[in-house]
């Protein structure tokens, strides 16, 4: 199939995968959330000021009404304003993406190039020393919560050594960058353990098919072999886990914008959670789940590119 | 040797890159390092449901009254206001005279930018916008009932497209450009302190109109603060604003307070600067309090054994220059009953859960003793509290305990169905509850402790579908009304009285004692109403929070305020200590 036919063949499927999305957004709304009338007039709210709320928020219109609504907002991507700040939810969206994607998108390229590169490393002396240090320290690494890592990344690094800021954010370029260098080396540590593990197994995989024999056997170098020939095969793997990612690098990091005071996504997120602001949530979830299917089409095309044997279909 | 070289350069080099990224203080600037250990919602008066917001707006709007700065107990003064109202005869009308030439800040709402005078016109104007139902304001309860004419008003402009604020309203005019009138439909002295809480500050109607829905983003005030660029993010950052009128730091005080006269006479705001760090962690603003970056902080409940003992701090934070304060805080906490379920009808019961519950080592437990623990419901320096009083059936008195439950018809529990004890889900609130649930064991009363996100657990409360519960309630302003009203039968739920108890002769001598004016016979009145429910043990008194401040060296004329939330004006900072101490973090 032609690649164009394909992605307008996968752009069309996202139309009833919003409709599904949308109609779990409004379930959970309507059946789940808790009234959101409570918390947005306070503690001395009357019968009437509650009625009168739902009546503005539009609560009291028919379930359809209210739907279709949401699935309009999917489809012109007008989500009109937050319930709780009052502001606009696509200016509320800037305003977080860049904070959350000066500690994402550098921590998951980091991540990503040092797990890869440790996993070749450790695969190309599989079962020697360096490969049993680095599986111990991996699995040592994955057993301390995150939390740990960030209170004494906290303590020891910015307060005790003074090396970084402990917490803050500024938004001017390159105003921000003494203040994400702490959450990215911390969050480092706690994602390349697992990454490593995972690439190791992926690239361990490889390194016993029969090919590899075969171009060992034709005198290929090592270092050959893993880069033009382990490496190549395990891509496909590779780049779904990969991909995958990318959508979360605008979801941000909760516990980090927390406890850094990154005015991210993760943070806006979950106040609207806190706070039942159903536009920022329905906003979020119908946004997350487009970039699912989006870079879901980007990591098919991507296989062609990496397996010439690979069609679209 | 090459190699050496190489990872010598990249040892040094990471560590130059470490070196610089952190940011030294200039302590030249008069700048306020603060932290809100919540989101601010936003900056529109009527919408200042909470004190942190009330804090950030406050800085930037003002009303016609505020709280005196050094008086204890609270004492209202005029602030926008030339005078204290003059009040007629049958406590029903209570007129103003605003200060001429107040102006609004600059903002691009006003021509040219200018902002302009305030007038009477303008809190007429912010008045009916709070009544207004089309903004959903949360602090209408203020008003509710309470100015003539105005509830009509609201009701009669609901079903109009726009509400319109032209019409004349009888309860609140604009008598001349100076002068403003109130009419009350009953005598009710606490509405004075309704023009103290940020609910009813001015607004002006040109960024209302300019701003729309995001006004709440646009503050424009009067007040000694401008706010340049909101954007609800993690740092907001104030600065001076440049037509604040002409006000002093005050001359007189409390005796307690006198120690804060040192900038007498001096004109406000005293610093250049304000940053607020929105911090929900406790751990980073802990740190940042440590290292000289914020001026005060509030100690953490996992900080406190290592930084106080028998209330001194430890000698580490005196050596850095810190200060500790600490306040009473004009709060209760409590554990409710929902009086909707017949169970709780029963007093006996409620008196053997009472007797049975140690509120000694809950303080222990959950408040680092640093507590009092509550016999009423009206807390100390309020008029009403009891001075010295004990409740009589206060825990632990196991034994009373279990001789009131079987009185109540359930000895040692038996037939007595099992609670369920409702919490907005955290790590306290559930260490809290499983501490109760062992506590109601000891007698024989079985507890089911079921959590509930925030929202849910507000909403179920709301809809009065809890049996028990935990709560708080902080002053709004001090005038035991603000927590008898807790158990005020109209206020049941959705209102404050989220137990929902109805006792229609509380009732009435809670309306007769709420309409006197401030005198001993209405203390002995609120003192008798306070006692009755005591003893009745409408709710389980649990205890009284103090406020356990820590201060640099270099922060001055602080003391913790419940009410005072325009406090910054106030405050000042000693840039040459600054320097000096520094050196020692």
């Amino acid at each position: 199939m032609n690649l164009y036919s394909y992605i307008l063949r996968r752009l069309l499927y996202v139309i009833p995968v919003l409709l599904g999305v949308c109609l779990i957004v409004f379930v959970i709304f309507n059946v789940v959330a808790p009234d959101p009338a409570f918390l947005l007039l306070g503690r001395h709210a009357t019968l009437q000021q509650i009625a009168d709320l739902h009546h503005e928020l539009g609560m009291d219109r028919p379930f359809l009404i209210q739907y279709l609504d949401i699935v309009k907002s999917a489809f012109t991507f007008d989500f009109g304003y937050s319930w709780s700040s009052k502001q606009q939810i696509w200016e509320m969206f800037k305003a977080g993406a860049i904070p959350s994607l000066s500690i994402t998108l550098p921590l998951f390229m980091l991540v990503n190039f040092s797990a890869i590169s440790i996993a070749l490393l450790v695969a190309f002396y599989r079962g020697k020393l360096i490969d049993k240090i680095v599986l111990i320290v991996s699995i040592a690494m994955m057993s301390i919560p995150s939390l740990a890592y960030i209170l004494f990344g906290q303590w020891f690094f910015a307060y005790k050594l003074g090396w970084f800021e402990i917490s803050g954010f500024d938004p001017s370029i390159p105003g921000f960058i003494p203040y994400v260098i702490l959450p990215i080396l911390l969050y480092v540590m706690i994602s390349i353990g697992p990454d490593t593990r995972f690439y190791r197994a992926i690239i361990l995989d490889e390194v016993y098919q029969d090919y590899v024999r075969t171009a060992r056997a034709k005198g290929v170098s090592e270092l050959s072999v893993m880069f033009k020939h382990v490496l190549k095969n395990a891509m496909i793997p590779i780049l779904t886990y990969v991909i995958i990612q990318i959508p979360f690098l605008l979801l941000g990091l909760l516990l980090a914008e927390s406890f850094f005071s990154i005015p991210g996504l993760g943070g806006m997120v979950l106040k609207a959670i806190n706070t039942s602001d159903f536009p920022v949530i329905k906003a979020m979830t119908i946004l997350s789940a487009l970039g699912f299917i989006i870079f879901g089409i980007i990591t098919d095309v991507l296989y062609t590119v990496v397996d010439p044997r690979m069609r679209l279909k | 040797m090459k190699m050496r070289n190489i990872l010598l350069t990249v040892m040094s080099t990471t560590l130059l890159i470490f070196a610089s990224c952190t940011k030294k203080q200039d302590t030249n600037e008069r700048v306020l390092n603060l932290v809100s250990i919540t989101e601010i919602k936003g900056y529109d008066p009527i919408m200042a449901n909470d004190l942190y917001s009330g804090r950030e707006i406050s800085k930037i709007y003002e009303g016609l009254l505020n709280y005196h700065w050094l008086k204890v107990p609270y004492e209202l003064q005029p602030n926008l206001a030339e005078a204290m109202p003059e009040a007629s005869k049958d406590g029903l009308t209570y007129t103003f005279k605003i200060r001429p030439g107040i102006k609004f800040q600059d903002d691009i709402a006003f021509p040219e930018g200018k902002g302009r005078e305030v007038l009477a016109s303008d809190f007429v104007y912010s008045i009916k916008r709070l009544a207004d139902s089309k903004n959903q304001a949360e602090g209408w309860w203020v008003l509710d009932g309470k100015l003539k004419g105005l509830n009509e008003w609201r009701d009669k402009n609901a079903k109009l497209p726009a509400a319109n604020y032209d019409e004349e309203v009888e309860g609140v005019k604009a008598t001349d450009k100076y002068t403003i009138q109130f009419k009350l439909k009953k005598v009710f002295p606490q509405f004075l302190y309704g023009l103290a809480m940020p609910y009813t500050y001015v607004v002006a109607k040109e960024a209302v109109d300019k701003y729309g829905k995001e006004f709440i983003n646009h503050p424009v005030g009067t007040g000694p603060y401008v706010l340049p660029k909101f954007d609800q993010g993690k740092r907001i950052i104030y600065t001076k604003n440049p037509t604040f009128r002409e006000k002093f730091y005050p001359s007189d005080s409390s005796p307690e307070l006198k120690h804060l006269l040192a900038d007498a006479g001096k004109r406000l705001p005293l610093v250049d600067k304000i940053i607020v760090n929105v911090m929900i962690e406790s751990q980073p603003a802990w740190l940042k309090l440590n290292k000289g970056e914020i001026d005060t902080y509030s100690i953490p409940k996992d900080n406190f054994a290592t930084a106080v003992k028998d209330n001194k701090l430890s000698p580490e934070l005196i050596n850095k220059g810190l200060a500790l304060s600490i306040t009473p805080m004009l709060d209760l906490t409590y554990t409710a009953f929902n009086y909707d379920n017949k169970l709780f009808q029963n007093t006996k019961l409620r008196k053997a859960m009472y007797m049975a519950f140690d509120e000694a080592k809950s303080n222990e437990l959950f408040y680092n003793n640093t507590a009092f623990p509550a016999q009423s419901v009206i807390p100390p320096g309020i008029a009403g509290n009891i001075k010295g009083y004990i409740n009589p059936f206060k825990g632990p008195n196991l034994e009373g305990a279990k001789k009131m439950l079987a009185e109540a018809g359930y000895p040692d529990g038996k037939g007595l169905p099992e609670i369920t004890y409702d919490i907005a889900d955290s790590t306290t609130s559930r260490q809290m509850a499983e501490f109760f649930q062992k506590q109601m064991e000891q007698i024989g009363i079985k507890i089911k402790v079921q959590a509930s996100p925030w929202p849910e657990f507000l909403a179920k409360q709301k809809k009065r579908s809890l049996q028990m519960f935990g709560a708080a309630w902080g002053a709004d302003y001090p005038d035991a009304e603000n927590f008898l009203q807790l158990l005020y039968g109209p206020n049941a739920s959705p209102g404050a009285n989220s137990s929902n108890y109805n006792n229609p002769q509380f009732n009435k001598d809670f309306e007769a004692a709420v309409a006197m004016q401030d005198s001993p016979e209405r203390t002995a009145r609120y003192e008798k109403l306070n006692k009755f429910l005591a003893e009745d043990v409408v709710v389980m008194f649990n205890n009284h929070r103090q406020s356990y401040s820590l201060t640099q060296g270099w922060l001055r004329n602080y003391h913790y305020s419940d009410l005072n939330l325009d406090y910054v004006q106030y405050l000042n900072l000693d840039t040459a200590k600054k320097a000096e101490l520094l050196k020692k973090f």
